[in-house]
């Protein structure tokens, strides 16, 4: 399954960059986050749970940061297992920011697949829940920079 | 499977009940034939199923009222849907569309209510009742309220009913001169769930066409009401130009989502030919597929 | 044709009886058995818990939440498996395949670990709870990439010595293919220099499975003594020789039985979950049944993908002079059968045609997917696909008439076929036009002039039949005359029970009906090399009809013994008790077939003795293009076969349909999508068979033929009927529209695609 997507944000690419590497501020952007835990600066571990209508899905997820290239690109690579039910999510994403008239354009590329049972049978929904997950994570990440102070 | 609970109230208060508005695990079981799926796909487990099957006959009976509507109560099987006079006469896209819904043997147990609160995209009836402006009422702990089927659906397998709500009864309104069509658009067996769902109903005298209803589903993530595609329709002439315009407006408006029955530039190609088909076979003008 | 009465039965003429079959009644009224429905006292179920990386390291395997799960007995590692079979690696012609996951997983489903428990749900639920952490490697899907070996599915191939016509594999490294199989004919590139005209296309398959309606369930029931095994197996003296061999016991402690299969198409062959079942019974110290749900059979056993380069030089008469075939088959991460897949197919990857000038190159692939394996046509379907199309391109581009074009260029009975041994006993020409007057070819076709185009198209096809294998049978005469048929072949809806019975009856003279034939049970039925391929009818028709024979001739000698004159038509019952003074005794016919065989030459793939037949068929279809969605509607699908003379022409029937459905399924729609190497329509949900709304009108025909060197001059027509079909639509759509598909599935999206390329207005890929 691949998404890709471009967020416009109101803040200077330096300010983006550094928020977004903030392991804190980018969880709180993903509905469904919980016990945050962060390894080191390239590592992190988390607990993700969503839900599709009535179906309930909980993810222990492990992230790392592959590659930060300052204020430009970030790469990185999540695994994600889930529990009760054997299976396996993987992802790989790409972030760039460009600097686009004082503002900040990210655009992603992120490319995921999902095995065990959920990858046999779950693979519609779930790409429809990852599309409400990417229009919520958009709205929270321009609602931030509207309204929190921008500091570096 | 992992062990449940299995209540089996004997009305709709107590059913009503037993729901819990908080917890996703408690689910009402009417036929059961989507909640066994995805049970046995091990998406879904139940702490506790709430059976509907024995709340009583006025749930499964169908109704014609003076003015033209149709009652039907939500625990009504699909296939006596399929075979009832009242609906024939009411309302003959539906017997037409359910002859190639899902199979025989889901037709039997599933019922009406189960249908419509499963909320998948890809079901037949869906579109059709939209089509021919049908609403729900809808029982809960507060009382009863109704709902345009149109508004029914929020996304994929999700409804606006809160968990603990149950679906009553389906109510067709009289359908006066309209004339309704249903397409269901295969793209590998016949036998497959459709890749998209056409319903359409219209409004017409001779070739003037008053006002339509267009509504798809199966190619988007709910069934929904493509109003570009009816607004290119009311007002004008049916002919060969005006199908496009409104193939092409329909085309232009559906979120189609790509999935193992087509992609979604594929999809779009198709709801651009079979809107015009539909109308076709709403008006027995000619389209026989 | 001989008329046929179900009580009684009919004496004389049994062979050529549309015979209902002996166990119909058994199977509609729900009282045949299954190894699906059985149960032993004591037993354990197993569950799998499989990867989820397609390619990896296993670095942990954490079992402590599963074994926590009340009600579990046992969570079996590979750990476990080795303490009780050291080596325990299976395989026809590898012995590759591990029976738990070691050290490695190579395809996401691999078996990893298994849960026993009394209750299947029990050991469900904690299946779910394992988990295993991988260190992953780089994963190949693709049958021509993996050809280039920069990523090697395994770090050592492990080669078997079973089957006579493998020995040659010897152990490789550093490689993805598992087998190469050449064959070399005159000079192909000298041809295609002086061709007046070379063609050259590419052609693909997808992957596709079996689908039985009973998947896959074993039990096994470990003693010290000795272990039983109950199987849906299509070839159970293989099972018996392969668990002998991970046991290290005498193939007589083995005993494996079978019951009635719920369909098998090849599926069920060479070890499946026998050797796992055994394991977990030795570990667990009582009987254990693993039944896969439909689910799990995606991750079991599937069909080939296949990539077929072909190309072909013609002179300046439209007769081709040379060819030459690239194919490569996508084995998945285990060979199972498919080195004889790219072998035994692979030599008639040239077609039916006469050629002096032939070159093939097969090769079997190892890729990280779920296993390929043998799937009713071994090969043949995805070989036909790419040469029948290829054959109508040529036709076209020449703008000659593709039945003239073919008859040009077929091979004739008398002539040399591609490996150089002679035809005959092949009547694929006369398939060829019964199928074209069935189509009224020489009256134009009206094309339509609407969004909907008619379009017809043709293919013809032939495969060779397995060599060199063994069929043993026994027949059993009871003191009171009764006779009971022992042999290994196994019924798995083929009516394999009936045609023997019909042989059995016709040298005995005695009703078909009478003859009872032993479920399949290798401590009483004999040697049989497997039932797959088409072979039966043939192989084991000679063997039981040589025991018949034995049977007769031991009757007459009796009959000399006690003093009987020539010709008496004394009751078998009053002959036994003349002999033995009371209903006593018993007169035992023994039969044993094998066909001469002559390898092929293993630089050159020549030989002029590589099958003792050959089977062969034509397809025809009308189509109807919808071209404003791509929709194909079959309006005729017409398949011709050449199978001797039929031993039971409804059954040759039911085969036809049967077999032509399920290739319809393969061409129009069916197909195994996988993401990161995980299937993703792992379920009947989303992956459809053939129903009944797809099925067209079929005209199903044998065409009037004898096979010489056949019992009762028939030969197997089990796989016959799946060769021509996907050619022939495809065929009938570029008639249709001009579009020529080059891939399968034939879908709807599929052919609007090409007639938008075809338009130049190309449709945007998402």
């Amino acid at each position: 399954m691949k998404f890709t997507g471009e967020i416009s944000i109101p803040a200077p690419r330096d300010a983006v960059y550094s928020k977004v590497r903030d392991a804190r501020f980018f969880a709180s952007c993903v509905e469904g986050v919980q016990d945050l835990n962060e390894i080191d600066s390239d590592h992190y571990t988390a607990v993700l749970e969503t839900k599709v209508a009535y179906l309930k899905f909980k993810f222990n997820v492990a992230v790392e940061v592959v590659r930060a290239d300052p204020p430009r690109e970030i790469e990185a690579k999540i695994e994600g297992t889930p529990l009760g039910i054997v299976g396996r999510l993987t992802a790989s994403s790409l972030t760039r920011l460009m600097d686009d008239n004082g503002g900040t354009k990210v655009s992603y590329e992120i490319d995921a697949a999902l095995t065990g049972k959920l990858g046999s049978l779950g693979q519609p929904v779930l790409r429809s829940k990852a599309k409400e997950m990417e229009r919520l994570f958009a709205e929270r990440m321009r609602a931030a920079f509207a309204t929190s102070e921008i500091s570096t | 499977m992992t062990p449940f609970e299995l209540l089996e109230p004997t009305s709709l208060h107590e059913a009503i009940a037993a729901l819990d508005p908080d917890d996703a695990t408690v689910r009402p079981i009417a036929g059961g034939t989507a909640l066994m799926l995805m049970m046995k796909a091990g998406v879904f487990r139940p702490t506790r199923l709430v059976s509907l099957r024995n709340l009583g006959d006025r749930f499964s009976a169908i109704a014609a009222g003076p003015d033209g509507h149709l009652n039907i109560g939500a625990l009504t099987p699909l296939s006596v849907v399929e075979r009832s006079p009242e609906v024939a006469r009411v309302a003959p896209v539906i017997p037409r569309a359910m002859r190639r819904l899902s199979n025989i043997r889901v037709r039997n147990v599933a019922t009406v209510g189960g249908n419509l609160a499963h909320g998948d995209p890809h079901m037949d009836l869906p579109p059709v009742l939209i089509a021919l402006g049908a609403s729900v009422s809808v029982a809960g702990a507060k009382g009863e309220r109704d709902v345009a089927v149109e508004d029914l659906f929020a996304g994929y397998f999700e409804t606006v009913l809160a968990k603990n709500e149950l679906i009553a009864a389906l109510r067709i309104p009289p359908q006066g001169k309209s004339r309704a069509g249903y397409l269901k658009v295969t793209t590998g067996s016949a036998e497959d769930w459709p890749a998209l769902g056409v319903a359409v109903a219209i409004e017409a005298e001779g070739t003037a066409i008053k006002s339509a209803r267009v509504v798809v589903s199966a190619a988007t993530e709910k069934a929904a009401r493509l109003k570009t595609a009816e607004q290119a329709l009311a007002g004008a002439t049916l002919d060969d130009k005006t199908l496009a315009r409104a193939g092409d407006a329909a085309a232009d408006e559906a979120e189609c989502i790509s999935d193992v029955r087509g992609s979604a530039a594929y999809k779009r190609e198709l709801i651009r030919v079979y809107v015009g088909r539909a109308m076709r076979q709403a008006l027995n003008t000619g389209a026989t597929h | 044709m001989a008329t046929t009465t179900l009580q009684g039965g009919q004496v004389g003429a049994q062979v050529g009886r549309s015979l209902p079959r002996l166990e119909a009644r058994e199977k509609v009224t729900g009282r045949a058995e299954y190894t699906h429905t059985m149960r032993l006292p004591g037993m354990l179920y197993a569950k799998i818990f499989r990867s989820t990386v397609a390619h990896g390291r296993i670095k942990s395997i954490d079992t402590s939440a599963a074994k926590k799960v009340p009600g579990v007995f046992r969570v079996v590692t590979s750990e476990d498996v080795r303490k009780v079979i050291p080596e325990p690696y299976y395989g026809p012609a590898f012995h590759d395949q591990p029976i738990l996951a070691i050290g490695k997983v190579h395809y996401v489903g691999e078996p990893v670990a298994a849960v026993l428990a009394t209750d299947p749900h029990v050991a469900e639920e904690a299946a779910q709870l394992i988990v295993a952490e991988y260190e992953e490697l780089p994963a190949i899907f693709d049958e021509v990439e993996a050809a280039d070996n920069q990523t090697l599915v395994h770090e050592e191939l492990k080669p078997a010595g079973t089957f006579a016509d493998l020995k040659h594999l010897k152990g490789r490294k550093g490689t993805n293919i598992a087998l190469d199989f050449k064959l070399r004919r005159g000079d192909v590139d000298k041809a295609f220099a002086e061709a007046a005209q070379v063609f050259e296309h590419t052609f693909r398959t997808q992957k596709v499975l079996h689908l039985a309606l009973e998947p896959y369930a074993s039990i096994a029931d470990w003693k010290e003594s000795g272990v039983t095994i109950y199987s849906g197996a299509q070839g159970p003296s293989f099972v018996r020789t392969e668990i002998a061999r991970l046991l290290g016991w005498p193939e007589n402690r083995v005993r494996i039985k079978v019951p009635y299969l719920g369909g098998g198409f090849g599926g069920k062959l060479y070890i499946k979950l026998e050797a796992l079942v055994t394991a977990l019974s030795m570990i667990a110290r009582r009987p254990v049944k693993v039944a896969l749900t439909m689910e799990e059979q995606f991750y079991t056993i599937t069909k080939h993908p296949s990539t077929f380069r072909i190309k072909t030089g013609l002179d300046k008469n439209g007769r081709i002079t040379a060819r030459k075939c690239e194919v490569w088959w996508n084995g998945g991460a285990y060979a199972d059968i498919g080195p004889r897949v790219t072998q035994k197919s692979g030599f008639t990857a040239s077609g039916p045609y006469d050629i002096d000038n032939v070159w093939v190159d097969s090769y079997a692939l190892y890729t990280n997917l779920p296993p390929a394996g043998a799937l009713r046509g071994f090969g043949i379907p995805q070989l036909v696909w790419a040469y029948e199309s290829h054959t109508d391109m040529m036709a076209r581009a020449l703008g000659q008439d593709p039945i003239e074009f073919r008859r040009k260029n077929l091979l004739r009975e008398g002539r040399p076929h591609a490996t150089g041994q002679v035809l005959q006993s092949c009547k694929h020409e006369q398939a060829l036009d019964r199928v074209v007057e069935r189509l009224n070819w020489s009256k134009p076709l009206d094309r339509g002039t609407g969004p909907v185009k008619r379009g017809r198209g043709v293919a013809v096809a032939i495969k060779a039949v397995i060599s060199p294998t063994t069929s043993v049978a026994n027949i059993m005469i009871s003191g009171d005359g009764s006779t009971t048929l022992y042999c290994g072949t196994v019924d798995m809806g083929q009516g394999s029970d009936t045609a023997m019975a019909q042989m059995v009856g016709e040298v005995l003279n005695i009703p078909a009906e009478t003859v009872k034939v032993v479920p399949r049970d290798t401590d009483v039925t004999p040697y049989d090399m497997g039932t797959l391929g088409s072979r039966s009818l043939f192989h084991m028709g000679h063997a039981v009809r040589l025991a018949a024979e034995d049977a007769r001739a031991k009757i007459k000698a009796m009959m000399r013994e006690v003093g009987e004159p020539e010709g008496s038509n004394i009751p078998l019952a009053d002959l036994f008790k003349k002999k033995y003074g009371m209903q006593a005794g018993n007169i035992v016919g023994t039969g044993s077939y094998k066909p001469d065989y002559i390898p092929p030459a293993p630089e050159t793939g020549l030989t002029t003795n590589v099958t003792p037949f050959w089977m062969s068929a034509a397809s025809g279809a009308e189509v109807e293009v919808d071209t404003e969605t791509g929709h194909v509607k079959i309006t005729r699908l017409i398949t011709v076969v050449d199978c001797g003379k039929p031993v039971n022409p409804k059954i040759v029937e039911t085969q036809i349909s049967g077999g032509s459905l399920m290739q319809l399924g393969f061409t129009m729609f069916e197909k195994m999508h996988i993401d990161a190497g995980q299937v993703t329509n792992a379920s009947l949900a989303d992956y459809k068979i053939p129903g009944i709304l797809d099925v067209p009108v079929m005209e199903n025909e044998a065409v009037a033929a004898e096979q010489a060197n056949g019992p009762f001059g028939a030969k197997g027509v089990g796989e016959t009927a799946t060769f021509c079909v996907s050619p022939a639509i495809s065929n009938a759509i570029a008639d249709a529209c001009s579009v020529r598909l080059m891939e399968l599935p034939l879908n709807a999206e599929a052919v609007f695609r090409a007639l938008r390329a075809q338009a130049n207005k190309p449709l945007a890929d998402e």
